[in-house]
């Protein structure tokens, strides 16, 4: 009997679903709940974008200060290589220009001066904090993703892939998830190696083995092999994109086009990471931004571009992309041409449902309204762009689960979608914190 | 304590408090307590195995690369008792010098590899400073590392040594595969870490402040009093000394509790910006603005970019005016010494020695000995051996889950596979390739934190297949006369026929102890395919059944009893 659940996707069916790779999978995988079709993609810049240099002030006094404090890296606001305008007030890096068109058509929000409310500098910890969801707090056992996916209401059991991390490892807003198929490169994300007669029977056996109990590993190996089962299945090597998009070359375009091919398929997907890392540009900066803008931009228009279609095929109304990076960076440039780590940052939000515009509390360049004296201030808490999110794309108002300790949100209006009352309960101690390895028999546990 | 709680609240001349505007707009105090070192949540443990292997196991499992052919009757005829036996083996693996290596040295010495023995001048002056070279020559010495690393930890008994030298590089993580680190891996690998791998923590410490690969990559080589670059300044405090779980944030450091000892606990952005200024000048040979390539590659102190005014490392007062490098050399010195470094680093060790998770009383004992002993020539491997010799260590297993490179290597062992890791191979070039899609090539990692190491980050689905995609080709690889390059055949008594002795005698040779009854089933069915499992499968006259043999050792090597540590 074939069964088909997000526990464990396939029990021995994959004939069945091979049979039913052709069509669509609309009637098994979704129900016609408000939020069930979104699909979050969720995009972190690893190593501190920038932002003063992507989004960068072109008038004003600010502008003063911003020429003062950055005499080699500042973006010109008039010339040759000058800020491409988005208002009065800021600028677009040139490198970025893909972007300008998506802002115009107010597919792209902007947030300026956004970060996180625990003011700090590593990499290490800004990242685990934010991808954890809890700022300050880093032994959280789940990722905000696995909490977001384990408190959302309208996500029925029948999804074949509800969440894809793209990249060498699993992120860690995925951190306790057992669903999640992580997926580096497609191409070779199959048991096909092994004396070839005897694949098959390994294969048998090595599923069974597996079933066999419940441990972590009996766990995560099932669901690996239901991966390979299920990438095998949907995903091709001879994609081409709609519209004529254009996706960069390399890692990072590759991974956007797996995204937008599960997205097409419509096997489920709801929610999906990528990375693009390099920007911790202590030194150097005009030698590296440039190239990371470029690829960022290019991909994200290449995204919107093969996702845009005309009826059932615009899929750009159910995808919200949002670019984030664990903190900005230092206001005055060092003197190696480079910056160093900093605070407030730039957030986007691309979505066919997306409002436009920049968002958010400018804070200002003045000495006196600089974090620290030192660095871009932050106004607006990442969490509540991303509850906004999760509460007008993705229907899920458990704030209090997916972000413990958070409290005062309010929309920024960044997105398109129905409010809903905002559900601060859960939290330490709730059942949600689990990661779904206490039930059982824990009196044989260690540790 | 009145008066101390005072001086905490007063601010410090110069220093600068948290904006009024920031408070205001979390509507919650910026300043945070002091954060437990200790994960007050911890993930729940995994249901660990069944089945609790004997002390040979997991002192050649979490102590080495696993179990070569051999290893476990010879560790139980070192004593009477597992104690006595761990406690020799130990001893004796913290004194590699002393363990006769001539396997892996004769398969290093027949690999051809042209880099391993040259100073690090001559590697700058062959594989840097030259115009024209081709990338192939540039990143030789990595090349020839990385493929050395892995006949080392496949080959060598110094297996201890080799666990280490993996740590230390991933402690002290550099992305080898740029320019001028490429150039100089070898003097990185060789006199960095491996030559300090079980020596003191201060040696090595300097060692790797003055390395060329970690100069260039984390742009200390640029740090200057005209142009502060806090890269390694403060991946030196957050990753190799005093660790995030002793970082206080971007606070006042007033806000800082000292300890016991009237230490300042933890670090602060001050401290970072300090240490930055300490470290001004710790470059390298060179017109460094403009091709270092001139140079030699070697650390060159710049006294006329050292800012040499006073500073405030975590409470310890620099005078200005300084001798030459002693700014830098004092902050080594507090870092090293610091309570918070020993229980960071001992922690970390703990974590790949023992357990993700590890009891805080055997941090606390290596912390001890690590602070104590901080000067000692053998300071890390009495560390080690104190954390070998626990009770804790004996008695856990499945706390940790084999990262791909463990994999890959103890399948290799296990297997008594005869590999060739030489430049140019095909064979070679093929595992190359099929390793680095596991995620976890040596020095491949970007970021300056090393690999992680805790089992969350490798169950997920892309690392599991990819390394199963690959011991599944360790066991079909053959050498160019068709024989198995890990051949279970040969290496299977003639008497051992039968699908039952089969699985039981590779179940025991891959695993060092028995799997359940019903796993063990599932080896023996897939091997007997319906035959009685008593009778004798005709192994040596049907090549189709020694493909199945090959197949059945690479399903143990793919079974979750084969990943625990």
């Amino acid at each position: 009997m074939c069964e088909i659940s997000r526990r464990g996707f396939m029990v021995g069916c994959s004939a069945a679903i091979a049979g039913l790779a052709g069509s669509r999978f609309n009637t098994l995988a979704f129900a016609q709940t408000p939020g069930e079709q979104e699909v979050m993609l969720v995009l972190f810049l690893r190593g501190g974008m920038d932002g003063l240099s992507l989004v960068a002030p072109i008038a004003g006094s600010d502008r003063g200060y911003y020429e003062a404090a950055r005499p080699a890296l500042q973006i010109p606001a008039t010339g040759p290589n000058a800020a491409l305008p988005l208002t009065a007030q800021f600028g677009l890096h040139p490198a970025a220009a893909p972007l300008q068109e998506l802002y115009q058509d107010n597919k792209l929000s902007i947030v300026v001066a956004a970060g996180s409310t625990e003011p700090n500098r590593s990499h290490f910890e800004s990242m685990e904090f934010m991808e954890l969801g809890t700022p300050g707090v880093r032994t959280t056992p789940t990722g905000w993703l696995t909490r977001h996916l384990q408190s959302s209401e309208n996500l029925p059991d029948t999804l074949i892939m509800p969440s894809l991390a793209m990249g060498g490892l699993q992120q860690a807003s995925f951190r306790g998830d057992r669903q999640t198929i992580n997926l580096r490169n497609p191409g070779n994300f199959a048991l096909n190696t092994g004396p070839w007669r005897w694949r098959d029977a390994q294969r048998t056996a090595l599923r069974k083995l597996y079933e066999a109990d419940s441990s972590l590993l009996h766990v995560t190996g099932l669901q690996a092999l239901d991966a390979v089962d299920v990438i095998g299945l949907f995903v091709t090597d001879d994609y081409t994109p709609a519209n004529g998009a254009v996706y960069p070359s390399g890692g990072f375009g590759d991974h956007l086009q797996v995204i937008a091919q599960m997205i097409k398929l419509q096997i489920g997907l709801h929610v999906a990471t990528l990375d693009l890392g390099g920007w911790d540009t202590h030194a150097n900066q005009d030698g590296h931004l440039p190239g990371l803008l470029t690829e960022l931009s290019q991909g994200l228009h290449a995204l919107y571009t093969d996702l845009n279609g005309s009826g059932a095929d615009d899929h750009t109304q159910r995808l919200t992309a949002v670019v984030q990076s664990e903190f900005g960076r230092r206001f005055e440039e060092n003197s190696d041409d480079g910056t160093d780590h900093g605070h407030g940052n730039v957030m986007m939000v691309l979505s066919g449902s997306a409002t436009g515009g920049i968002r958010g509390v400018w804070p200002g360049l003045a000495p006196g309204q600089l974090f620290q004296g030192d660095d871009l201030a932050v106004t607006t808490d990442y969490r509540q762009v991303l509850s906004e999110i999760l509460i007008r794309r993705l229907g899920n108002n458990k704030l209090g689960v997916v972000f413990p300790g958070y409290t005062n949100y309010a929309p920024l209006g960044v997105v398109a979608g129905p409010d809903l009352a905002p559900d601060y309960k859960g939290g330490p101690g709730s059942t949600i914190f689990s990661d779904g390895f206490e039930s059982g028999d824990t009196s044989a546990w260690k540790g | 304590m009145e008066a101390k709680a005072h001086a905490l609240e007063k601010p410090v001349a110069g220093e600068r408090p948290v904006p009024r505007s920031v408070r205001r707009i979390f509507g919650v105090p910026t300043m945070r307590p002091s954060r437990p070192a200790a994960p007050s949540a911890d993930p729940p443990a995994p249901r660990p195995p069944a089945i609790t292997p004997p002390v040979a196991v997991i002192a050649l499992n979490r102590l080495g690369f696993g179990q070569a052919p051999g290893d476990i009757a010879a560790f139980n005829a070192l004593a009477a008792t597992d104690a006595q036996r761990l406690q020799i083996w130990v001893d004796q693996q913290l004194q590699p010098g002393a363990i006769d290596d001539s396997v892996a040295d004769a398969r290093i010495a027949a690999s051809g590899y042209t880099t391993l023995g040259k100073p690090l001048t001559q590697l700058w002056a062959d594989h840097a400073a030259p115009s024209g070279l081709s990338y192939r020559e540039r990143i030789r010495p990595a090349d020839e590392t990385t493929l050395a690393t892995f006949v080392r930890a496949v080959y060598s008994k110094r297996q201890l040594l080799e666990v280490m030298a993996d740590f230390w590089h991933n402690h002290f993580s550099v992305y080898a595969w740029e320019r001028y680190e490429a150039a100089t891996w070898v003097h990185y690998d060789r006199d960095v870490i491996r030559a300090n791998a079980l020596g003191n923590f201060r040696t090595m410490l300097g060692a790797v402040a003055k390395s060329t690969p970690m100069l260039f990559y984390l742009d200390n080589w640029l740090n200057s009093e005209d142009g502060p670059n806090e890269n390694y300044p403060r991946e030196l405090m957050e990753l190799h000394t005093l660790g995030d779980e002793n970082y206080f944030g971007a606070v006042p450091r007033n806000q800082v509790p000292t300890d016991a000892l009237g230490i300042q606990s933890g670090f602060v952005d001050e401290d970072v910006f300090a240490v930055t200024r300490c470290l001004t000048g710790w470059s390298i040979d060179g017109d460094p603005w403009w091709r270092p390539r001139d140079g030699n590659g070697t650390y060159f102190y710049r006294a006329d970019w050292h800012d040499a005014s006073a500073k405030n490392v975590l409470g310890h007062q620099l005078p200005a005016g300084q001798p030459a490098e002693k700014d830098g050399e004092d902050v080594l010195d507090i870092l090293a010494s610091h309570p918070g470094t020993a229980r960071f680093v001992c922690r970390k060790l703990c974590r790949r020695l023992v357990g993700d998770f590890p009891p805080e009383s055997l941090v606390d004992a290596a912390a001890q000995v690590f602070r104590t002993q901080w000067q000692a020539p053998d300071q890390i491997a009495q560390v080690i051996r104190t954390i070998a010799l626990s009770s804790e260590f004996s008695s856990t297993w499945g706390q940790k889950v084999k990262r791909p490179f463990d994999i890959a290597v103890s399948a290799m062992r296990a297997g008594g596979a005869d590999f060739p890791f030489i430049d140019g191979d095909s064979d070679t070039n093929s595992f190359d390739w099929r390793f680095y899609n596991t995620g976890h090539y040596p020095f491949d990692w970007h970021p300056p934190n090393g690999y992680p190491d805790f089992r969350e980050a490798w169950v997920s689905s892309s690392p599991r297949v990819l390394s199963w995609r690959l011991t599944n080709w360790l066991i079909d690889v053959e050498d160019p006369n068709d024989i198995y390059r890990l051949n279970a055949h040969a290496q299977t008594h003639v008497w051992i026929r039968s699908a039952n002795d089969l699985a039981d005698y590779w179940i025991d040779r891959i695993l060092g102890r028995p799997m359940s009854a019903q796993d063990r089933q599932e080896i023996v069915d897939f091997m007997a395919q319906g035959v009685n499992p008593s009778f004798d499968l005709p192994l040596d006259s049907d090549s189709d059944l020694r493909d199945r043999l090959q197949t059945m050792v690479g399903l143990i090597f793919l079974s979750p009893d084969f990943l625990w540590r």
